[in-house]
């Protein structure tokens, strides 16, 4: 991975890194890379490809409603609420 | 602008799916509730949870693929969009991306002047909806009610030209969603919203630079901004000036499209699998229960409208326009009544109430049965047309039988010979003038004589009848 690269990702990310973390970075993730391609080198012919190891059967569920019983608990973890509105600084 | 240019627009529909819960959690998808009363920790995105699909958000979104005509996906999988904005919790969206419920379709659709035209579909996949904001001074407000609501996104090709191509196309669409009960369709109340990608290109180049609309909340604000962004591009184009590849909003209030964010491409959101779900694989039991769901599309059904039952055009398409009415149109019938005869009551009284009341017809307590009894009633002479307009009326405010309401109001005509003619001899009697007149062989002051007899008779008297006494007396 270039550094230029990785400028690109972090910006995404809204990531904003000073240049040591930048180099510290890239090195990283480029040792992550190549553990990635690794992976590469396995013979997959003939194999169909699959997202898990073993589906048996379809995880589905009905249509139905069932209500999380402890909303309020969530709205408490945010850091700031306006009536049942989670409230952060404007986005827009 | 230059008229050798080629224009390609292509559309991106997401509809919201008709479902009791969200897509991949128990919480309610019902709207209107108070903020942040439908969440919980999956669909906030909370670590260590576990998102389950949505039975019926599948069954619906196969059946739409396969009304449109799309190669169906003998397994599906999902993938995780990522982009850092606070609309989603998860800093992802769980989407489609390789593999979609349906690929390759193609719809038929009626442009009318224009003439039919097959547009091509890119996919169709399930993916879902995002919270809402409200941006408000120096902070913003997050709902995430909506967050996880079930949206299915239906990809066209480049096939369509013009602006009002697009309109009509997507008026075609919602009437397809409604058909299949799978989706209000509603782009003013949001339940269906629409991306328009539009480029220009001398013809035999290909495509040109791809430039997004969004911000389009109406069928007509998509006809509109395509019509704006084909004069802006070709200017450009024709001028040798810079298209640029962006996204650009629809600004209602002034009616220019205006850019909003350089576009990003496949790659910058990284899609990856969804390692928190595995494939859903359609056996034939599930096909199975897709096609019977399967129902008459739009256009076929005008079509037949008006081959089987030779109704007008106009008839035809206001009929078409709207399933329930169909369906009555269709029940009226089959009970009995002149197919023309209930088209044009539907196309003119029906529809003028509807207006007035801007009611659909699913929201009225007129159904089959009592539609049919009101043209009985017609039929047998036993209430005049005139009346028939008040007992319509009566139905639509009083959620009432005609044979009631007409009971209710002395409605009923007069058709009894002995009560009849006391009111023609009482209009005679009261007019020897006109009579002279008439004697002198000016027999068109007879029809001002029917008005009297009506006007007396508090327009209940039965016309054929009146007039053969009329005739009777007066010779």
């Amino acid at each position: 991975m270039e550094q230029d690269e990785w400028a690109v990702t972090a910006e995404l990310a809204a990531l904003k890194l000073s240049e040591g973390e930048k180099k510290r970075l890239v090195k990283q993730a480029e040792q992550m890379r190549k553990l990635y391609l690794s992976m590469s080198s396995a013979v997959v012919d003939n194999l169909e490809p699959t997202t898990h190891a073993s589906v048996v059967k379809n995880r589905v569920r009905k249509d139905e409603v069932k209500p999380f019983k402890d909303v309020d608990t969530l709205l408490d973890a945010s850091n700031e609420l306006d009536d049942r509105f989670f409230l952060i600084p404007n986005v827009l | 602008m230059n008229s050798s240019l080629k224009i390609f627009i292509g559309l991106e529909i997401h509809i919201h799916l008709k479902t009791e819960s969200k897509m991949f959690c128990p919480c309610s998808a019902h709207y209107g509730d108070e903020p942040n009363t439908n969440i919980c920790p999956i669909c906030l995105g909370y670590p260590g949870t576990l998102p389950l699909l949505n039975e019926r958000a599948i069954e619906h979104g196969y059946l739409v693929a396969r009304a449109l005509g799309c190669r169906l996906s003998n397994r599906i999988s999902f993938a995780r969009k990522n982009y850092f904005y606070p609309d989603m919790p998860k800093n992802y969206q769980i989407s489609q991306h390789n593999h979609p419920v349906g690929i390759g379709g193609t719809i038929e659709v009626d442009f009318n002047d224009l003439g039919a035209k097959r547009i091509r579909i890119h996919n169709v996949h399930l993916e879902e909806d995002a919270g809402k904001m409200i941006h408000a001074n120096d902070a913003t407000l997050l709902d995430y009610n909506r967050a996880g609501y079930p949206l299915l996104e239906i990809v066209t090709e480049p096939d369509l030209s013009r602006g009002e191509e697009a309109e009509l196309f997507l008026r075609d669409f919602q009437r397809l969603v409604r058909y299949l009960k799978v989706s209000d369709g509603n782009m003013e109340e949001g339940s269906m919203k629409c991306d328009a990608n539009i480029s220009i290109n001398l013809p035999g180049r290909g495509l040109g630079t791809k430039v997004e609309l969004k911000n389009m909340n109406s069928p007509r604000f998509v006809r509109l901004a395509l019509g704006y962004e084909i004069e802006r591009q070709s200017k450009l184009f024709n001028s040798g000036g810079e298209i640029v590849q962006e996204t650009r909003l629809w600004n209602e209030n002034r009616d220019i499209t205006l850019p909003m964010r350089r576009k990003e491409t496949p790659d910058d959101y990284r899609y990856f699998p969804e390692p928190d779900m595995p494939s859903f694989v359609s056996n034939a039991a599930f096909l199975k229960r897709i096609e019977n769901q399967l129902v008459e599309l739009p256009l076929a059904k005008k079509r037949r409208l008006q081959s089987e039952y030779d109704l007008k055009v106009e008839q035809a398409e206001f009929i078409h326009n709207d399933i329930a009415m169909v369906t009555l149109f269709e029940d009226t019938v089959k009970s009995g009544a002149s197919a023309r005869n209930v088209a044009a009551w539907l196309s003119s009284d029906v529809r003028k109430l509807l207006n007035r009341d801007k009611r659909t017809l699913a929201d009225t307590p007129l159904n089959a049965s009592r539609f049919s009894s009101l043209l009985t009633l017609v039929d047998q002479g036993r209430i005049s047309g005139k009346i028939a307009k008040n007992v319509l009326k009566d139905i639509f405010s009083e959620d009432a039988d005609p044979e009631s309401i007409v009971e209710k109001k002395g409605w009923f005509q007069i058709s009894d010979p002995n009560e009849l003619g006391k009111i023609v001899d009482q209009v005679v009697s009261q007019n020897p003038d006109v009579i002279e007149i008439i004697s002198g062989g000016d027999s068109k002051q007879k029809s001002w004589l029917m008005g009297e007899i009506m006007r007396v008779s508090n327009g209940k008297a039965a016309p054929e009848l009146a007039k053969k006494i009329l005739d009777e007396r007066i010779g």
